[in-house]
C-alpha cells in the first residue's frame, strides 16, 4: 500500500455545533460520521411509539437519521456534508 | 399541474449515476446522443463508486480510482449531470419525469425520448429483537464511515447476516481501526459443495476477491463463524450486546457498541413499477424485477433498466448491463451512426448473471428466518408495527399484502416500506412474490417542494 505511507496533509477541520455545544469535525465528513464520532447515536424518537432511533441505512432510504440542520428540520444525516458553521440538532427530548 | 420551475429536454435521461447509469450514459453520448444523468446525491458513483469528499480525498486519497475516472469520461462526453436532483415520478413511459431539488425542493420536469432505469439497489434487513436500537446498523452504513469518512462504526463490532458483502465491510472496518468481536455467516458459503465451486471457477477474479478479504481477516484474527445469526440485540439508550446463536445452537452474549446486520440487496424497482412495466419474480422468489430483454428493455416501449434495479449481480454486470441498454437506444434512436457489437457484451451479462445465481445460492435468506421473527419485534421501524401484529390481521383475513398493510400501517411509513416491504411480504405471502405498490412520490419530497406556491399533483 505505497499510497498510505506516502506522507498526506491531515484534513481541514472545520466547527460544529451539536444541540448548542461546539465541537470539531474534518471538512467534507457526512453529518452521521461527526455525530458518530462524538457518540451521539440517538437522533431521534420514532413519532409512533417514542423509541429512541439513529442512524441505520447510511444511504438516504430509511429516514432514521433526521436532525435540523442549519434550521433546517427533516435533514438527512447520512447524505449531508459538514461545513464550517454549521448547526447540527437532535430531536431526542420527550 | 403544478409550477414548474425548471424544465430540459433530452435526448435520453438516465436514472441513477452508479456504475449502470455511468456506464449508460458514456456510451449514449458518445453515440452523438443529448443525455441527462440524474442522481438523488451530491456527487456521482452511486453506492460501489461513491466519491470521497474532496477535503477528504486529499488528505486520504481517492477512493476507488476508476469510479473518479468513470465519472470525468461522462463529464467530458457532454453529459449533463444533474446531481442533488431525486425523481419523485413519471408519466408517458418515462418520457416525462418529474424532479425535486434535493436542498431547496425546487420542482423539475425533463422530457425525454428514452430513459434509462439504473437506481440501484439498497440493502436488505431481517428484523430481530433490538434492531431498531440505536447502533444497530447495515454493513452498508459501517462501510461509508469507514471508507468515506475514516470513522470506525465502532470499537467493538458484531457484524452478521449473509452475503459476500460481509468481507469487504469487515476488511474496511479493520483499516479503519475498529476492532471486529464477531463475524457471524448465517449460511456456509465457505466451504461449498464442489457443484458450486465449479460455478466460482468460471469467475476467477471474482473467486481471488473474496480469498483476499478472507486472508486479510485471517490476519487479524478475525474468523467468519458459519451458521451462525443474531438473535436479539440489547441495550438501553443504544445497543451494548448481541446473543449470537452459532451453527451448533449454542447462544453467547457479545458485548458490542455497533451491530452491522445485513442479508444482500434489494432491487430499487419503484421506477420501472411506477410505469407500469410487466414484473416477474426474482430467482429467490422474494422480489418483483422487471421483465427485459437482453439488453434490458422493459414492456414499456423507451423505457430500459440496468444494474441492480434489474436484478442484484452487483458492478461488473451493472457496467455492462448500462452498456447494453445504451446501445439498444442507440439502435433505435441513432441508427447508422453505431457500431452494432453486442454479441460479446450479451455473454459477458449471461456469465455474470449465472455468477449472480451462484451468490443466491451460496447465501440464501431461507424461510425459516422470517418465520422465526418473535411476534413482539417490531417488522415496520417507521409505524412501530410488530410481526405479531401483522400475524393477527393476516388470520383476520388481512391475508394479502395491501390487506395487512391497510390493517396495520406497514409500510405507510416515510421509507415506504423499502426496509420492511419484503418481511410484510413474506409474512402476509399466499404464493408469489408481492411487493408494495409504487405511487408518486416515489422518494420522499421536502415540504418546500409543497408549498410556497407549488402544487405537487
Amino acid at each position: 500500500m505505497s499510497a498510505g505511507k506516502r506522507v498526506r496533509p491531515l484534513p481541514e477541520t472545520v466547527t460544529v455545533t451539536i444541540d448548542g455545544t461546539p465541537g470539531q469535525a474534518w471538512a467534507g465528513q457526512s453529518v452521521t460520521a461527526v455525530l458518530v464520532s462524538a457518540g451521539i447515536w440517538s437522533l431521534r424518537r420514532n413519532p409512533v411509539n417514542g423509541q429512541l432511533r439513529g442512524p441505520f441505512c447510511g444511504m438516504g432510504v430509511c429516514l432514521e437519521c433526521e436532525v435540523t440542520i442549519d434550521g433546517r428540520p427533516g435533514s438527512r444525516s447520512c447524505t449531508e456534508h459538514v461545513t464550517d458553521g454549521m448547526d447540527i440538532r437532535t430531536a431526542t427530548h420527550g | 399541474m403544478a409550477d414548474v420551475m425548471t424544465e430540459s429536454e433530452t435526448d435520453v435521461a438516465v436514472v441513477g449515476g452508479g456504475p449502470a447509469g455511468l456506464h449508460a450514459a458514456l456510451v449514449l453520448a458518445r453515440g452523438g446522443l443529448s443525455v441527462t444523468l440524474i442522481d438523488e446525491s451530491d456527487t456521482l458513483g452511486g453506492q460501489y463508486y461513491k466519491r470521497r469528499a474532496e477535503q477528504l480525498a486529499v488528505a486520504f486519497g481517492d477512493f476507488r480510482p476508476r469510479g473518479t475516472e468513470l465519472i470525468r469520461e461522462v463529464r467530458d462526453a457532454g453529459v449533463v449531470c444533474r446531481t442533488g436532483t431525486l425523481v419523485w415520478g413519471a408519466e408517458d413511459g418515462g418520457r416525462t419525469l418529474f424532479t425535486s431539488d434535493v436542498r431547496t425542493g425546487v420542482l423539475g420536469r425533463v422530457r425525454a425520448r428514452a430513459t434509462v432505469a439504473a437506481t440501484g439497489a439498497y440493502e436488505r434487513s431481517l428484523p430481530f429483537p433490538g434492531w431498531t436500537l440505536p447502533g444497530v446498523v447495515t454493513p452498508g452504513l459501517a462501510l461509508h464511515l469507514a471508507t468515506m469518512d475514516r470513522v470506525p462504526v465502532g470499537s467493538r463490532v458484531v457484524l452478521a447476516g449473509t452475503g459476500p458483502f460481509l468481507l469487504p465491510v469487515a476488511c474496511a472496518l479493520l483499516e479503519a481501526g475498529a476492532g471486529i468481536e464477531a463475524l457471524a455467516e448465517l449460511n456456509h458459503p465457505y466451504r461449498p459443495r464442489p457443484s458450486a465451486v465449479a460455478g466460482a471457477l468460471r469467475q476467477p477474479a471474482r473467486l481471488a476477491e473474496a480469498a483476499r478479504y478472507l486472508l486479510t481477516l485471517a490476519r487479524h484474527g478475525v474468523r467468519v463463524e458459519q451458521g451462525a445469526r443474531v438473535l436479539a440485540a440489547y441495550g438501553d439508550t443504544q445497543v451494548t450486546a448481541v446473543d449470537i446463536a452459532g451453527a451448533d445452537g449454542t447462544v453467547r452474549r457479545v458485548e458490542t457498541d455497533a451491530l452491522c446486520v445485513g442479508f444482500g440487496f434489494r432491487p430499487s424497482t419503484e421506477l420501472p413499477r411506477l410505469l407500469g412495466c410487466r414484473t416477474q419474480p426474482d430467482r429467490t422468489g422474494t422480489e418483483q424485477l422487471p421483465v427485459v430483454d437482453a439488453d434490458g428493455a422493459t414492456s414499456v416501449d423507451g423505457l430500459y433498466v440496468a444494474g441492480d434495479c434489474a436484478g442484484i449481480a452487483g458492478v461488473h454486470a451493472a457496467g455492462v448491463r448500462g452498456q447494453l441498454a445504451a446501445r439498444a437506444i442507440l439502435r433505435r434512436l441513432a441508427p447508422g451512426r453505431t457500431p452494432v457489437r453486442v454479441a460479446g457484451l450479451r455473454r459477458r451479462a449471461r456469465a455474470l448473471d449465472r455468477f449472480a445465481a451462484l451468490a443466491d445460492r451460496l447465501y440464501p435468506l431461507p424461510a425459516e428466518a422470517v418465520a422465526d421473527i418473535p411476534d413482539a419485534t417490531q417488522v415496520c421501524r417507521c409505524e412501530g408495527v410488530t410481526a405479531g401484529e401483522i400475524r393477527q390481521a393476516v388470520a383476520t383475513g388481512w391475508n394479502d399484502l395491501h390487506g395487512a398493510k391497510a390493517a396495520t400501517r406497514a409500510g405507510m411509513g416515510p421509507c415506504q416500506g423499502r426496509e420492511c416491504g419484503h418481511i410484510v411480504a413474506a409474512l402476509a405471502r399466499r404464493d408469489e412474490a408481492e411487493g408494495f405498490a409504487a405511487r408518486m412520490p416515489i422518494r420522499p419530497l421536502p415540504m418546500a417542494a409543497t408549498v410556497e406556491g407549488q402544487e405537487v399533483r
